[in-house]
């Protein structure tokens, strides 16, 4: 860009004698370092000569420069004192004491979080285990009780229904295992498999459970205990209330 | 040549961002002195000029990512900041800016450094005690330079804001109009008007009040 200015003042120059006009024009940068205006310099001081305007002008500019300077350098030490500095340094270390206990804080959560969903992926494995161990020995217990019952029992009437949940949680109300007439190996209780089945009234009652009204054709929740073979060898009631229904 | 990477004002911030306090100490160090003029010369009062200093730093340390490399110079950054704290200063109190003429807040401007007794270079003895700040001249031609520098001084004080900026920083400064234009965040070409018509103005007023001391007399 100067030297755009330069080429432009120089054929100024050329083309016309230095006038009032550019004189103030280029007055201001007389002895600006790296200005165009500097190579104008001589025409300037030419002009000044035969102009007693523009040699006040230059003579008030000259002396305002050289206030300019004195300033700069009477100020030119000029410093904040200590204490400026010390202020920001206190609260620079500050600020990075707080920034790295954020850190902290944040690998602290980073790191609660990540045991958070451990566990919670532990549990959920835990969970599905146990789920597919169950519905696999329930699948597996289904057809043989179906087949067991229909064959083995038939005052159930082929009633026998699964209930896809197992079972054993809810047993705090339920009554104790009853071994099946044509249960054969009733040694087997202990690590059987158990399934949940609804039953009707007179299926239980000819299975040997004590239930009132045998006549009623509604349907009654209960465990049936499997052996190994998928065979059922006992059974009980969910719920004892069921007992006087 | 140029200048290692770590050493450059980019590298230094960088550096200060990961909480390098030797580095925020050199930045300190080389960017604070022309900040406080700055501030010193645009308010005329050394306490307005260090709480601006000081909240300049207190920015750059507090939220460094705003300032943004694409946008400029991390020096035009700092005069940015200094500039909107000032304009703030000025719209609580307006007061600051009728300081022209007040001695005690002129005291260090009027005497040169105020961090001790030393020579200013004219032959005037300065004496700074901490607080105010005195010069002592020795000669009528010391005193009449003396003079005229204060005068000067109070007229730059006397220019509207946007004028006393530039004459701030390129004469006093003594920037250079592309490096002003940075600093103020505003074209080249603009830069030049103002200090072409600051400068008018200043003459002006100096014309008004008494002639100025002429260290060169063309035409004589």
């Amino acid at each position: 860009m100067n030297e755009e200015m330069n080429d432009e003042m120089q054929e100024r120059e050329e083309a016309m004698p230095m006038n009032c006009s550019h004189f103030k024009e280029a007055l201001d940068d007389l002895d600006r370092t790296g200005m165009p205006a500097m190579m104008l310099r001589e025409a300037a001081l030419e002009h000044a000569e035969t102009c007693g305007r523009c040699a006040q002008l230059m003579t008030d500019t000259e002396a305002l420069d050289f206030s300019f300077h004195q300033i700069a350098a009477h100020d030119g030490n000029l410093q904040a004192p200590a204490r400026v500095e010390a202020a920001l340094l206190q609260e620079f270390r500050a600020q990075r004491a707080a920034q790295s206990n954020k850190k902290g804080n944040w690998r602290l959560a980073a790191l609660a979080s990540a045991a958070a969903v451990l566990l919670a992926l532990g549990f959920s494995l835990r969970h599905v285990s146990l789920s597919h161990t169950t519905s696999v020995a329930s699948e597996t217990s289904q057809s043989t009780l179906n087949a067991n019952v229909q064959q083995g029992s038939a005052e159930a009437n082929n009633e026998a229904t699964e209930v896809a949940e197992n079972v054993s949680t809810d047993a705090q109300d339920a009554t104790g295992f009853v071994s099946l007439p044509y249960a054969t190996d009733p040694g087997t209780l202990e690590g059987g498999t158990v399934v949940r089945v609804e039953l009707t009234r007179a299926a239980l009652v000819s299975m040997g459970l004590p239930v009132a009204d045998a006549g009623s054709l509604d349907r009654i929740p209960a465990d049936i205990m499997l052996s190994e073979d998928g065979a059922p060898q006992a059974i009980r009631l969910v719920s004892s209330t069921n007992l006087g229904q | 040549m140029t200048e290692p990477v770590e050493l450059t004002d980019d590298g230094l911030l960088c550096r200060v961002m990961a909480g390098d306090e030797d580095a925020f100490g050199l930045l300190y160090k080389r960017r604070h002195p022309s900040l406080y003029r700055f501030a010193l010369h645009m308010s005329g009062n050394t306490a307005v000029a260090e709480d601006v200093t000081q909240e300049v730093f207190l920015a750059l340390i507090r939220d460094p990512k705003r300032f943004d490399p694409a946008k400029g110079t991390l020096a035009g950054f700092l005069f940015g900041v200094a500039r909107n704290h000032l304009r703030k200063r000025w719209e609580q109190d307006r007061r600051i800016v009728s300081l022209i003429g007040d001695a005690d807040e002129l005291g260090p401007l009027a005497s040169g450094n105020g961090n001790g007794n030393h020579s200013n270079g004219s032959g005037a003895h300065v004496n700074g005690n901490g607080n105010g700040h005195y010069v002592v001249p020795t000669t009528r031609d010391e005193f009449a330079s003396i003079e005229n520098v204060t005068r000067v001084r109070q007229a730059i004080g006397t220019l509207p804001e946007n004028y006393r900026e530039v004459v701030v920083l390129c004469e006093l400064e003594e920037m250079s109009y592309e490096e002003a234009a940075a600093a103020l965040e505003c074209p080249v070409g603009t830069v030049r008007s103002r200090l072409h018509r600051a400068r008018a103005i200043l003459l002006e007023k100096l014309r008004d009040a008494r002639p100025v001391r002429r260290a060169t007399a063309v035409g004589e």
